[in-house]
């Protein structure tokens, strides 16, 4: 079990309605973080089966996924998000930013993130043995960070920290890693949808300083 | 600053928009709305945004096995 945290302290109880645009951050983010985090069920896959996106590189990521969700079943891609991810003693991939970063799990990359996990009022929820830093749960911590589901509302310079500290310097390149896994079939456009989310994402913050005056 | 919210720039609402994100608004959305079926049976309403923080921290759940 990944990624079930829950707020640690009292949400803010003024959290104002969320832009279009930062809703859609949210979910999208959401939806990376349940893809990655475990294979899909039937009913999910009936939803992204349904999908259709434009000519972006986004929109044809959502579409190439709508069609792989068209012709796997969910135990199908079950069992390969177990070669993907899991393996017998690791998966092709291994989606933590501690391995990414120092070529270790639980290494220091995972003590930042436990630093800020408590800082922001993100707690792991009881039960969950695994390590924080996995892609799937990077993903749902940032989509409640944008949606203000921990603690106090969580402005754009807070998130853009907490994406450059624990997600920017190498998810990017677990998303091309995992786009060329052998063993992927549906995962090769979730990896897309990550690759290309998380390059808007990027490009987006370096909008902020751009638009706030000093 | 003393806002907690960064004011909203129509800078990145529009790049959002090239980019290829209202697209994917629609789609994400769709999924995100309901929760998942090892869920406890409370119905999630429909809401508007991530006003309610209950609705969102129900949604999270979905990486329950």
């Amino acid at each position: 079990m990944f990624g079930r945290w829950e707020a640690s302290l009292q949400p803010d109880q003024t959290t104002q309605p969320l832009a279009d645009e930062d809703q859609t951050r949210a979910h999208v983010y959401a939806l990376l973080g349940r893809l990655l985090t475990s294979a899909p069920d039937d009913a999910l896959l009936a939803k992204i089966a349904a999908f259709a996106g434009d000519e972006s590189e986004i929109g044809q990521a959502l579409t190439a996924l709508a069609a792989t969700a068209r012709n796997l079943d969910a135990p199908r891609i079950a069992a390969e998000y177990q070669d993907v991810f899991t393996g017998v003693t690791r998966g092709e991939v291994v989606p933590y930013a501690s391995y990414y970063l120092t070529g270790f799990l639980h290494s220091k990359p995972l003590a930042n993130l436990r630093g800020d996990m408590a800082r922001l009022g993100i707690a792991r929820a009881e039960g969950v043995v695994e390590p924080e830093d996995h892609i799937g749960s990077l993903c749902e911590m940032m989509a409640g960070l944008i949606a203000g589901a921990f603690d106090r509302a969580i402005d754009l310079a807070e998130q853009r920290r907490f994406f450059d500290a624990h997600i920017a310097a190498w998810a990017p390149r677990f998303f091309a890693d995992l786009e060329a896994a052998k063993s992927a079939v549906f995962y090769m456009p979730v990896a897309k949808l990550g690759r290309s989310f998380l390059a808007i994402e990027t490009q987006a913050f370096a909008l902020i300083a751009a638009d706030q005056a000093a | 600053m003393t806002d907690s919210k960064t004011p909203k720039s129509p800078t990145r609402r529009e790049f959002f928009k090239t980019a290829g994100l209202g697209a994917a608004a629609g789609v994400a959305a769709g999924l995100v709305s309901e929760p998942a079926p090892a869920q406890a049976a409370d119905a999630v309403p429909q809401s508007q945004g991530y006003r309610e923080t209950e609705h969102v921290k129900r949604y999270y759940e979905l990486s329950k096995f």
